[in-house]
């Protein structure tokens, strides 16, 4: 009985998680299309290979790299993904020295001291969006 | 309108660019670009169209700063980490007043947010810091960012803070 308890709870922990997605017709048509296009067979092998481009795109774009299309002429055409813009910034921004009067430094210390303010409705509206 | 927030290149057209303001018009089209790929003091995001992924809609430009502890007012230091105080400065935001009223304002403070955030957690900073107009200020208290104390009736800006936690606290929100 424990050896079969522990096969069990191995296939527990082995078990792939699931994924599932509603996608909108024409969305549906464009991976079946897809999928044609490069004979896989299982949304699992699309699946994988599209996270492993997703993947590649967005370590490239995190690295400040373009990704872009070049035409047998030479002609260069940009991919421009909102998302993959968001990892682009390359983090780290440029250094500069502000100014400050004492009573400015004073209020930014109580501030910073204090408990954080609650975030505005204005502004949980538009980090949810 | 299909816009996207990307960081500002070299060959992107800001000649057309107006806010109706001279300062940021100035900036954009003078200094953006240098001052980021030149000499490193600061980092401009343009909002585009998909249509016209080339032609500038709207701006801003975050670079980060610190205080040394030795700045602050004595009586607040005792106590606190004797390290410098991470920020980041929203040195500029502007639109085009040919598309002001669309949400672009809102959607570039958006992705100013979404920077700083990915900023303080990877490098750490503790506050966004901006100078606004003072016509400015209550668009940006709607955001929650806070007036800061002493800054002077007689100057064209008022310095704001807002605390990177609530920014946190609203993505959780």
């Amino acid at each position: 009985m424990p050896a079969t308890g522990t096969r069990k709870a191995q296939r527990k922990n082995t078990r792939k998680p699931k994924f599932q997605a509603d996608l909108a017709p024409v969305e549906d048509r464009m991976v079946r299309s897809l999928k044609e296009e490069l004979q896989l067979s299982s949304n699992s092998d699309f699946m994988a290979d599209a996270v492993a481009l997703f993947g590649w795109a967005v370590r490239e774009r995190k690295r400040g790299h373009k990704i872009l299309s070049e035409s047998t002429t030479g002609e260069r055409e940009v991919l421009l993904l909102p998302r993959l813009e968001r990892v682009a910034p390359a983090a780290v921004l440029p250094h500069v020295n502000i100014t400050w009067n004492e009573k400015e430094l004073e209020s930014l210390m109580e501030l910073t001291l204090a408990e954080a303010a609650q975030p505005t409705e204005a502004l949980v509206r538009v980090m949810r969006s | 309108m299909g816009v996207i927030v990307r960081r500002l290149e070299e060959d992107d057209v800001v000649e057309n660019f107006d806010s109706k303001d001279e300062a940021l018009n100035n900036y954009l089209k003078k200094h953006a670009w240098s001052n980021q790929q030149k000499i490193s003091i600061a980092v401009t995001y343009i909002a585009v169209d998909e249509s016209a992924p080339k032609t500038v809609l709207g701006y801003f430009t975050l670079a980060t700063s610190a205080i040394p502890p030795s700045s602050f007012p004595k009586k607040h230091v005792r106590g606190l980490p004797a390290y410098d105080l991470p920020l980041i400065l929203l040195a500029r935001l502007g639109v085009d007043h040919r598309f002001e009223g669309k949400g672009l304002g809102r959607l570039l403070l958006r992705e100013a947010f979404r920077i700083s955030i990915s900023v303080s957690e990877q490098v750490g900073c503790r506050c966004i810091i901006t100078d606004a107009y003072r016509h400015k200020v209550s668009w940006y208290a709607k955001y929650g960012f806070i007036p800061l104390e002493g800054g002077g009736e007689d100057k064209t800006t008022q310095r704001m803070f807002l605390d990177i936690r609530t920014l946190k606290a609203a993505l959780k929100a």
